[in-house]
């Protein structure tokens, strides 16, 4: 089982589960640069994106921002 | 001819809004500082309302001047074009409540200056236009700041839906405003109305996070 549970929900990513929070990202084609990820309750820098790995089973909380102010 | 009064003493203001909130609600509100960051569509509407609700300071930072195209949505006038944010907000709180602490910056926030300039507010307020923006103050209060709470706004362009705007609480520190997906975009603009909107959502969770801590307080 290669699943994450991404903002409450379970995400089964079979043989294709990604290896960092970058490639998850990629994968759920989200834009890095307007989003806060926390990974098991930790706040995870976008300048970290890249070098944090997961693994099966985590906690992952997006939190997407949009335009307008 | 209509009657305007011309001067209110520090004190008259303060028995007015005393007797309006309550003595316990005006202290709390008199002892809480807001950083207030970017003095947009949102942020303009949450520093009048905040001001207008007793409290007892303010740090406001945008680096923008006021043009022509912000009229639409933001709290400045015509006679401000070409002021700097922070001056015009300045001139404008003033009038409101005169006797308001205000710390001004004229500066493009980034990591640095918000963990420096926000150290000392108790809660801070994301009135950021632009998404990277939004991402970057939240990422840096949540981890450089965690003792600190934001209260940030996603998804207030267009018109109507009222209703799908919504205060959510995603920790006791970290309050998010808006419908999440409306941005702005080709065809879809900025409105005073449903901006306004979600910049009064975001005074009041904090109007509702200082009242509620009154009783928490009173309890310990």
């Amino acid at each position: 089982m290669s699943s994450l549970k991404i903002n409450g929900k379970e995400k089964d990513f079979g043989e294709d589960m990604p290896a960092t929070v970058s490639a998850l990202l990629d994968t759920l084609e989200v834009d890095q640069a307007t989003v806060v990820a926390e990974v098991d309750g930790d706040i995870i820098e976008r300048k970290n994106f890249e070098t944090t790995q997961l693994s099966a089973g985590q906690k992952i909380e997006l939190i997407r921002f949009v335009g307008g102010g | 001819m209509k009657k305007t009064i011309e001067k209110l003493t520090a004190q008259q203001l303060a028995e007015v809004t005393m007797k309006n909130l309550g003595a316990d609600v005006y202290a709390k509100m008199q002892a809480t500082t807001v950083a207030v960051a970017g003095l947009g569509g949102l942020g303009s509407v949450v520093a009048s309302s905040l001001a207008r609700a007793g409290i007892g300071k303010l740090i406001i930072a945008d680096f923008d001047i006021v043009e022509a195209s912000n009229l639409n949505r933001q709290q400045y006038f015509l006679s401000q074009i070409g002021m700097k944010k922070t001056d015009a907000m300045l001139e404008n709180l003033g009038r409101m409540n005169p006797y308001l602490e205000i710390d001004s910056h004229s500066i493009k926030l980034d990591s640095k200056s918000i963990t420096e300039l926000f150290a000392q507010a108790d809660i801070i307020s994301e009135c950021f236009d632009k998404p990277e923006a939004k991402q970057m103050i939240v990422e840096t209060v949540l981890s450089k700041m965690p003792q600190k709470r934001i209260v940030c706004a996603s998804g207030l362009a267009g018109f109507g839906r009222s209703n799908i705007i919504q205060t959510q609480k995603l920790s006791p520190k970290f309050i998010l405003v808006g419908d999440c997906h409306s941005g702005i975009g080709e065809g879809v603009g900025l409105y005073a109305a449903r901006v306004g909107i979600a910049a009064n959502h975001q005074a009041n969770a904090i109007i509702e996070m200082l009242i509620n801590e009154i009783g928490q307080e009173n309890n310990e």
